[in-house]
């Protein structure tokens, strides 16, 4: 169990009951039953000094039974709570996945999910009332499948006991796989001089092979995309106990911009938990817009939706900085983005060799 | 004339208008020639149209004794004809008046009344009597008793189909069981294939004639309508016809027919609204059109060449110089004076001065000295026509126009009243006005390169026509304007262009817009209705009125198209919808602006309701001979779409309600799912007892809530109000026990049971209660009223 958990399973259930019993008071007395939660977009995050991380700001929605609609919500909230509560009591898990299925099993079918991204979206809208942590609930991502690849050892919980695991001696080429909780990791030695976020496998894979990680005492975390909670908090756990600079490579896009946002400010979406997922203090590494005129990358044409993601970056809070402003305004203006693997148009190794070491060296990582 | 139907309505038209020009037939052939326009061009048709005749013949015999009508209608097989027969309650009749009401076809008053009656609406029972004799060859049976009178009369009637004269046959004594009415029965050839449109006529004839009552029996249906009331149509006063409401034709009857003498007597003897003053204007158009107005010329001024008294001066010969200089110079001052003139008020002017100065110097100026000063006068005034008549041109049109084009046109108009050699006095009608000037117009665009338009040439014409003065000659009489159709012409068009005051409403007999709603509900059953009578207005020269009315939902059928009830002068019309003003105005309508279902925006709407429309007119303009069809009236036609629209506005605040009550219920079903299912898994997760959501509920429906509670040997009534508005209740709540007194409420006991009436006006979000004393046995059976089901939550 690590540290900084905000509450162990007995407590987490009474929270959850706490929340039912609100709702039972309200009926009891006559009143409408509600629930207040901080509105989830980027207009309602705001930058929290104290923490350096994008929490949620002051405005907020509510669900309540006024309307049929918010009445589902709450009937499916409750069900939830419910479940969660049991759950709990017999020490199991599930996957988000899982709860959403299980749904189709209630009698009640107004309590029935629509969607995943519904049950989803109740999940974190419970976490942020119930101020417990999904993880806490029990409640599983699918298997993201995000690996760690560098000299570092540590030491997991799992259900068949303690493993110890060197990330670079002990694993295959795919490295370790970070599991659901990291929080069930110690770490226990480590070798490593940076933490190296990358986007997307295929790079991931060409700087194991290339022995990047060896080369440069760097620990590989592959993002698989827009990172899943562990990866994040992994991350982060990584920095604040280890020490360790961390860095974000990804593809010269604005979705892989936010993929670094997500990593260094927090996610929109579970800004409740920016606290405890985001590193404020990771860099950007590329690929910049510069680098593409730079290095005269082969490219695609910026599409309309690329445009229109830049232009909402833009406005975005967490993008408010000049380095940003001037990379968004000069891919504007090139109207091209470029892949990380179109790096090897200069050579395969031309990424290990030329361009890392440049921008570490440059953003004086090494 | 809008229609041939017209004219049938004007007079009794038909058999004479038409045996007129077709001396040498029998009516019979007449007859099987009209069938169609009659209302009997096949047995279905036929046997529809004669049960329309008798039973519109019956309610107007009624209602003109102020009795109100008892109609039995039956149909029966007879071999291979049908039987029909059709009673009223009415006043009976005598034998002299049977071939008055039976026989001779189309008879009718010597002219069409101006009055609103069913009889203008079809062509008499007289036709369905020939029909039923032509096809069956049987005579018509008549058994009728007066209201006087001991016993019923029978009769038995033919039409002679060669001198159109009703011819009774079989004359007897019987006995009736109705104190008085008339029965007749026909038997003729038909089917019963039009048994819907049959149906159809009976039960729209109740819906607008709700103080009368109907059945119909025929061979396989038996159909009753009560009387709802008993107020019957108020009675309609005769008026005479307005000058704008006739045609040439009927005009012509009236000039032949009246006693008058003169073209002033006539129009103020025959027609409405036509006194003195519009005698006169109708007379001066009259005028206008007969004989043509003179063109006023400026008379000459110093510098220009005319001059009058010289002229005059050398016309008069003999008559001393002294008094023809005088008369000159008077003749010539008062031409001067006057500035304009026109030819007849020279001879006016020196008519004049010849007596006055002929008394003063005792001398004669005749007849011929007279014409010789007028012809001399005139010349001198004419010198310079084409002046006046280029400051008349170049005042009608743009200042764009070319001067000279101006000038060419003025000179060649100024020249063809110069050269008028039959006529010296510049006198000529507004046509002949009119060709002068487009040719003159068309001679100036040939030989000047100008452009003169259609517009340009209508505003020239105008301009000359205004300068023209309306000349006092006699008006021919009444009795040669009888024989010369072009003048009867000139007449009908003078009344047409005169001003004159809307002929007056008092002869119509609307249903009445609480009638129209009581004849809906009474054949019906809907949840809403809603009916409007609008004002009278105009067409022509006949007053109407028209009703519209809807009801809406209930038992009516969900799918289809609503049903549209149209009719004139209370008389269903059920053929030819789609030929009708009334359901092209509904078609046009976009009735999604109220509510109701219309695929493609235009159309019948969808949906169960019934929208009926009534016009009432001294003339309603039908759009053929069978006046099966109202014709498209622009007048009319908006007056019915305002009234569709009056009525069509209550239906939509009643839908917006309906749905959003709907709507409501809606919600309040899904919440009952919902917060019980909530309420059950909260008790099941927090452990905690059972909850009631009632409460929630009416709060989170704005509810009225309505909430007992019980203490030790008492109970408490609330009243809970979580609506925005005040709400008004009343709440009985019957106990078993006798509460004693209760404060704020009124207790009355009735059969050992305690009746507390409590009518508390709670403002929106308080609430208010009452307590009263009762032991544990009492039981309760509240009521609360004043609020809709859906606003009420009773927790009690």
């Amino acid at each position: 169990m690590s540290t900084d958990s905000t509450a162990d399973d007995g407590d987490a259930r009474e929270r959850l009951i706490d929340l039912a019993a609100q709702f039972y008071d309200q009926f009891e007395h006559g009143d409408v039953p509600t629930m207040s939660i901080p509105t989830r977009t980027k207009s309602n995050i705001v930058f929290d000094d104290e923490k350096g991380v994008w929490v949620y700001g002051d405005r907020n929605s509510t669900r309540s039974a006024k309307t049929v609609s918010g009445a589902q919500k709450l009937l499916k909230a409750i069900y939830t709570i419910d479940f969660l509560a049991q759950q709990l009591e017999e020490n199991r898990s599930s996957t988000l996945r899982e709860l959403y299925y299980l749904s189709e099993s209630f009698e009640q079918q107004e309590a029935q999910f629509n969607s995943q991204d519904e049950s989803n979206q109740l999940i974190e809208d419970l976490e942020i009332v119930s101020d417990v942590r999904r993880e806490e609930f029990h409640m599983r991502p699918e298997e993201s499948g995000a690996t760690v690849m560098g000299p570092l050892k540590i030491r997991e919980q799992t259900r068949r006991g303690e493993r110890e695991i060197h990330c670079q001696e002990d694993v295959g080429e795919g490295g370790y796989q970070i599991p659901n909780d990291p929080d069930t990791i110690e770490f226990l030695e480590n070798d490593a001089d940076f933490v190296l976020c990358v986007e997307t496998g295929g790079m991931r894979d060409r700087l194991v092979e290339n022995g990047f990680d060896e080369e440069y005492n760097a620990i590989i975390v592959h993002l698989k995309g827009q990172p899943a909670r562990a990866t994040r908090r992994l991350t982060k756990r990584l920095h604040d106990e280890l020490g360790l600079p961390v860095t974000v490579f990804t593809d010269g896009d604005p979705w892989s911009y936010r993929i670094y946002g997500s990593v260094a400010y927090g996610s929109i979406k579970s800004a409740h938990l920016s606290e405890y997922l985001a590193t404020p203090e990771a860099q950007y590494i590329g690929i910049q817009p510069e680098d593409i005129v730079e290095y005269d990358l082969p490219t695609d044409p910026l599409g309309d939706s690329d445009i229109n993601a830049l232009e909402s970056e833009l406005e975005d809070p967490r993008f408010q900085t000049d380095y940003w402003n001037e990379q968004i305004e000069l891919q504007l203006d090139i109207g091209k983005k470029a892949e990380q693997q179109s790096l090897a148009s200069r050579g395969l190794d031309f990424v290990t060799d030329t361009y890392l070491p440049d921008r570490l060296d440059a953003m004086g990582i090494i | 004339m809008t229609s041939f139907q017209s004219t049938l309505a004007e007079g009794e038209g038909i058999a004479e208008e038409l045996a007129e020009s077709q001396r040498s037939i029998s009516i019979a052939e007449f007859f099987e020639k009209n069938r169609q326009m009659l209302g009997f061009d096949s047995g279905a048709r036929g046997l529809v149209t004669a049960v329309k005749e008798g039973v519109d013949n019956a309610l107007d015999a009624s209602e003109e004794a102020g009795i109100l009508p008892d109609i039995y209608v039956e149909i029966q097989e007879a071999g291979d004809y049908y039987r029909l027969i059709i009673e009223d309650n009415g006043p009976g009749i005598t034998k002299e008046q049977i071939p008055k009401i039976f026989g001779k076809l189309l008879y009718g008053s010597r002219f069409h009344k101006r009055e609103q009656n069913r009889g203008q609406q079809g062509i008499g029972i007289s036709a369905a009597v020939l029909y039923s004799q032509l096809t069956s060859g049987k005579p018509a049976k008549i058994t009728s008793r007066t209201q006087r009178g001991t016993d019923a009369k029978y009769f038995e009637l033919t039409i002679d189909t060669d001198s159109n004269e009703p011819e009774i046959e079989g004359e007897d004594t019987t006995s009736w069981d109705r104190p008085h009415g008339t029965r007749i029965e026909l038997e003729m050839e038909g089917n019963m294939r039009a048994r819907q449109q049959l149906h159809d006529y009976i039960k729209h004839t109740a819906v607008v004639n709700p103080h009368a009552r109907i059945e119909l029996r025929e061979p396989s249906e038996h159909m009753k309508y009560e009387r709802v009331t008993d107020q019957l149509p108020a009675e309609t006063e005769e008026i005479r016809p307005h000058p704008h409401g006739v045609e040439l034709g009927t005009l012509q009857k009236m000039l032949d027919a009246t006693d008058s003498y003169s073209v002033s007597g006539f129009v103020q003897e025959e027609f409405t609204r036509v006194g003195g003053k519009t005698a006169d204007s109708i007379i001066d158009n009259f005028r206008d059109r007969h004989f043509g107005r003179e063109m006023a010329w400026n008379a000459p001024r110093e510098h220009e060449d005319g001059d009058v008294a010289a002229a005059v001066e050398d016309a008069v010969a003999n008559k001393g110089s002294e008094a023809t200089s005088e008369f000159a110079g008077a003749v010539a001052d008062a031409v001067d004076e006057r500035e304009l003139v026109a030819h007849h008020q020279l001879v006016e002017v020196v008519a004049s001065f010849a007596e006055t100065v002929g008394e003063k110097h005792d001398t004669t100026f005749g007849d011929t000295v007279q014409e010789n000063a007028v012809e001399a006068a005139w010349t001198e005034i004419t010198l310079e026509r084409t002046a006046d008549v280029y400051s008349l041109v170049d005042g009608a049109t743009t200042d764009r126009k070319d001067d000279a084009h101006v000038q060419g046109l003025a000179e060649r108009v100024a020249a063809k009243f110069e050269n008028r050699d039959d006529d010296p006095r510049d006198r000529m009608t507004r046509t002949e006005l009119e060709e002068y000037v487009d040719k003159s117009a068309d001679d100036t665009e040939e030989y000047d390169d100008a452009t003169f338009g259609e517009k340009a040439r209508g505003k020239v014409v105008d301009a000359l026509w205004d300068r023209m003065r309306t000349v006092p000659d006699e008006v021919p009489k009444i009795s040669a304007i009888a024989e010369d159709r072009d003048m009867a012409s000139e007449l009908h068009d003078a009344m047409r262009a005169t001003d004159i005051i809307a002929p007056p409403t008092g002869c119509l007999s609307p249903i009445t817009d609480d009638l129209v709603l009581e004849g809906l509900k009474k054949e019906f059953d809907a949840d809403f209705y809603s009916s409007t009578t609008r004002d009278a207005s105009v067409h022509g020269g006949d007053p109407f009125i028209v009703e519209a009315g809807i009801a809406y939902g209930g038992d009516m059928e969900e799918g289809g198209k609503s049903e549209v009830m149209r009719f004139a002068n209370r008389v269903p019309l059920v053929y030819q919808r789609g030929a009708c003003a009334i359901t092209d105005v509904v078609k046009d309508i976009n009735w999604r602006n109220y509510k109701l279902d219309q695929p493609g925006g235009r159309g019948i709407p969808n949906g169960p309701a019934v929208i009926m429309v009534h016009v009432a007119s001294t003339n309603v303009p039908f759009t053929s001979e069978s006046k099966d069809a109202v014709a498209n009236v622009p007048e009319i036609e908006d007056e019915i779409e305002r009234a569709i629209r009056d009525s069509a506005r209550d239906l939509k605040s009643y839908l917006k309600k309906r749905r959003s009550m709907e709507k409501r219920r809606r919600k309040q079903d899904k919440l009952a799912t919902i917060l019980p299912a909530m309420a059950d898994k909260l008790e099941g997760v927090t452990g905690k007892g059972e909850l009631n959501i009632d409460d929630t509920l009416a709060r989170i429906m704005n509810n009225v809530l309505v909430e007992r509670e019980y203490g030790e040997d008492s109970v408490q009534l609330t009243v809970e109000n979580n609506d925005s508005t005040n709400a008004q209740l009343e709440v009985t709540d019957i106990v078993t026990e006798d509460p004693g007194e209760v404060d704020g409420a009124n207790v009355v006991e009735m059969d050992g049971e305690w009746f507390v009436k409590w009518s508390p006006t709670v403002k929106a979000g308080e609430e208010a209660t009452i307590e009263y004393a009762v032991n544990g046995e009492a039981t309760f059976d509240i009521q609360v009223e004043g609020i809709e089901d859906e606003k009420l939550t009773v927790d009690a």
